[in-house]
């Protein structure tokens, strides 16, 4: 016992002289932690995943990439031209591109890389469902057919679910491709992927092709990126604190101010794409009848929980949309903001009299309703202000959490009256997923069925030839929405990241929606 | 003896299928649809009752259980819903990196905890026992979670002597062993102690003290011999829990394994991943209790001459 004791102690103490002389990260690579909802993606492989992180939009180039006012621009496309009535597509493609394996990207290969989410079992084929075939007019030009106008298809095809896969690799390496070998066009190639632990990313030396957004168009400037997948908040802090990882790719509202007491780290923000909100049950009394409703959404004081629960940092929110999508631009009468004189009158008008306890009554019932959240804390903690702010006019509401698997669950009983959650979306299509009339319960959690609003919403979603058309019929249906108050919105966050000052430099600004492929082209590792 | 042991083995056989139907129906009781992490944002009804088909959850619970009994019996656990491969290549992947870590726990809760025992057990009431015991007793309170970010900040932030997480090289496995091997290490030395302590009043040692033997050497030789049984039970019994307890610690530390899956599989509502992982975790305790009834067994001759 007594020898194997002494043993263990001469081991530790070598050891530990080994671990004094480990060095530092050599230069000209970085080390990124994966924001903690991305930990875990199972695969690489864009048509296939229902899942995919930051790490893909590196293997894959797209046809389209997007700013950060989400106006489109190219990328492996060098220009495109909608037909009059929406019907077909031609696409110019860059010359000179390939893919890792060496393969040329052409013609050719686009239009095997779409037959694939035709042919290949998985849940991502409506990304080209409305793609009815492929013309190869000529080495670097394709003409897609459509099966209906489909506006939304550059937005389509600048998502990661779209970034092109070289296909006959594809073919040859089936469930493997992905996961021990992927084949793109992007700046940075696979060297391992260690599912759930790392991936580890080499420079793309022939890459001249990347986004128009980005300052560098290739090959980029830092040698090896190595994701590492961190579950932990608190752990990947702590990771970035004593150097072992060099970038958060996602950083809680809580970590904050941890991050900021550190004299070599900074914060960097961009646009968020998420909204948070309070449905409101239109079926449930007293919240059938709308002037109930518009009172409670009324109540809702953004600018006060914008300060108080997120520290200033983020947006108030005033529609159902982030405000880059051109969609959120309703008229001003239509914008749903705090204003509780209106929210006191519509309530006495519906007969909800002020009682001595501060609880409105009628008939001999008190204004009582209940009000679901999630156990996340920030949730938690939102939704106390929010219940504050409803007492402020008179209206009780009593929380009940749930865990945050099991609540879309409960919204499918249709029990709620009043809730807060958020959604992470940044198309206009996401009003049609909220309030479709046929997914009430959940995801249409306030159980909106409005003939008018479907209606708009058939026009929003399949009636639009083009853009222009789309984005007023999507304008026009938000707009109406929201006059009829089946929710009330709350707040628009940023996505928060952190950094090491000392090991990396940023660009100055970064034009696209997301930290991805332009910021990754013109991010450069110090000396 | 091999009639015995026939038995012990055959009395395995309900335990499994008590531990399976309860493994497999709480899992179906517990709210939530691995569906709804599968559908994207536009997805009809008709591809939602499709893909339930394809992986046979539109079929009755009993139906669903004799299906995932009979393939598990077979060797097949399934394909994961989520992840899209099959589980035992999930499993294989993970179970080596749990068993690394959880058998280094053991390794040092065995070593240190024995150790600590008998250091207090023979120094009984002076301060060397009185502080292990506090020790001890400190150990075996803390939650592993919390002791894990203890450690990171003391040897990784404060001290930079190990990496924060991770999973390269051995230094990386220093501060997980000793957060998952601490509270083990309490419950051994405890044990070792009372069971020293015990021992030492026994006839047979006022024999050899008798008989003139140095006392150390009685204590170490013949005493700690005795005392060691219930140790290699408790420590047999700790297999199973062992590997539960890597859960959160494997979650704290970002390593891969068994605990990270089964935790990644559960928010994901990745039903057959959670449902190997569950059984696995349930497999280590019975088969960790067969083994302490087994060494206590050989080690212990009035047991053995009762079975014999």
């Amino acid at each position: 016992m007594t020898v194997s004791f002494r043993k263990s102690v001469l081991a530790a103490s070598v050891s530990l002289a080994a671990l004094l002389s480990a060095q530092a990260l050599a230069a000209q690579e970085a080390v990124f932690a994966m924001s903690t909802n991305e930990v875990g993606a199972p695969t690489y492989n864009p048509i296939k995943a229902t899942m995919l992180n930051t790490a893909t939009g590196l293997l894959f180039d797209r046809l389209v990439s997007q700013a950060a006012d989400l106006s489109y621009h190219p990328w492996l496309a060098e220009s495109w031209e909608e037909a009059p009535d929406g019907m077909s597509w031609t696409f110019k493609l860059k010359q000179g591109v390939t893919f890792h394996n060496g393969e040329p990207f052409n013609a050719e290969t686009v239009k095997a890389w779409l037959e694939l989410f035709k042919t290949t079992e998985g849940e991502n084929a409506y990304m080209a469902e409305a793609i009815a075939s492929v013309e190869v007019l000529d080495d670097h030009t394709v003409k897609f057919v459509m099966s209906r106008p489909e506006p939304n298809l550059l937005y389509n095809l600048s998502s990661t679910f779209m970034g092109v896969v070289e296909p006959k690799s594809f073919a040859a390496l089936g469930d493997n491709y992905g996961v021990t070998e992927v084949y793109g066009t992007g700046p940075y190639k696979l060297e391992s992927f260690s599912i759930g632990q790392e991936t580890v990313l080499v420079r793309n030396e022939d890459y001249t092709w990347g986004p128009e957004m980005a300052k560098n168009h290739g090959p980029a400037k830092v040698e090896r990126l190595t994701f590492r997948e961190i579950p932990e908040d608190s752990t990947a802090f702590l990771e970035l604190k004593t150097g072992g990882v060099d970038f958060l790719l996602s950083v809680p509202a809580d970590l904050m101010g941890e991050v900021q007491k550190e004299a070599n780290l900074a914060v960097l923000t961009m646009a968020g794409q998420d909204v948070w909100y309070m449905p409101i049950n239109v079926t449930k009394a007293p919240f059938d009848d709308i002037r109930v409703r518009e009172a409670a959404a009324k109540a809702i004081n953004q600018e006060e929980i914008l300060a108080a629960v997120f520290g200033g940092v983020g947006a108030v929110a005033d529609t159902f949309l982030i405000s880059a999508l051109p969609e959120s631009h309703v008229s001003d009468g239509a914008k749903i903001k705090y204003d509780p004189a209106r929210a006191n009158a519509l309530l006495d008008e519906a007969g909800w009299v002020m009682g001595a306890n501060g609880v409105r009554e009628k008939d001999g019932q008190p204004l009582k309703v209940s009000l679901w959240t999630q156990s996340d804390s920030i949730f938690r903690r939102l939704t106390e202000v929010v219940q504050a702010q409803l007492k402020a006019v008179g209206i009780e509401a009593e929380i009940t959490t749930f865990d945050s698997s099991t609540i879309r669950d409960q919204y499918k009983t249709g029990e709620q009256q009043l809730a807060v959650r958020s959604y992470n979306w940044d198309n206009a299509d996401i009003v049609d997923w909220f309030f479709g009339a046929d997914r009430l319960g959940y995801p249409n959690v306030s159980m909106f069925n409005d003939p008018k609003a479907e209606e708009l919403r058939a026009a929003a979603m399949t009636g639009s030839k083009n853009m222009e058309e789309r984005i007023a019929n999507f304008t026009a249906y938000h707009e109406y929405v929201l006059t009829q108050f089946p929710m009330a919105p709350i707040y628009q966050p940023v996505q928060a990241m952190a950094y090491n000052k000392d090991r990396i430099a940023l660009p100055e600004k970064i034009d696209a929606p997301s930290f991805g492929a332009a910021a990754f082209l013109d991010l450069e590792v110090k000396e | 003896m091999l009639s015995w042991l026939v038995k012990r083995l055959l009395m395995l056989v309900p335990v499994f299928l008590a531990v399976s139907v309860v493994i497999f129906s709480i899992l179906h009781f517990i709210p939530g649809d691995p569906i709804d992490n599968l559908l994207k944002i536009g997805s009809s009804p008709e591809a939602r009752a499709e893909v339930e088909a394809r992986y046979g959850l539109d079929k009755p619970l009993p139906v669903q259980y004799g299906i995932w009994l009979g393939n598990v019996l077979t060797g097949d656990l399934g394909t994961a819903i989520v992840a899209r491969r099959p589980v035992a290549d999930l499993i294989a992947q993970a179970l080596p990196h749990s068993l690394r870590l959880g058998g280094l726990a053991l390794l040092f809760s065995t070593v240190v905890g024995v150790t600590l025992g008998v250091v207090a057990a023979l120094l009984r009431d002076r301060w060397p026992d009185r502080a292990i015991m506090g020790g001890v007793l400190l150990g075996s309170t803390m939650p592993s979670f919390w002791l894990g970010l203890i450690l990171i900040l003391i040897f990784s932030v404060s001290l930079g002597w190990f990496p924060v997480s991770g999973a390269r090289g051995w230094e990386s496995l220093v501060l997980p062993v000793l957060t998952i091997g601490l509270g083990g290490t309490a419950l051994v030395a405890r044990i070792t102690r009372v069971s020293m302590i015990e021992a030492s009043g026994r006839d047979f040692v006022m024999l050899l003290h008798a008989k003139g033997l140095s006392p150390l050497r009685i204590q170490l030789r013949h005493v700690l011999r005795h005392a060691l049984i219930p140790v290699v039970t408790i420590l047999a019994l700790r297999i199973g829990w062992i590997l539960g307890g890597a859960v959160t610690v494997e979650v704290v530390f970002a390593r891969p394994g068994l605990g990270t899956l089964l935790i990644k599989s559960l928010s994901q509502h990745d039903y057959p991943v959670v449902q190997a992982c569950l059984l696995m975790l349930a497999m280590a305790v019975i088969l960790g209790t067969l083994l302490g009834d087994i060494l206590q067994a050989l080690m212990d001759p009035r047991v053995r001459a009762a079975l014999s």
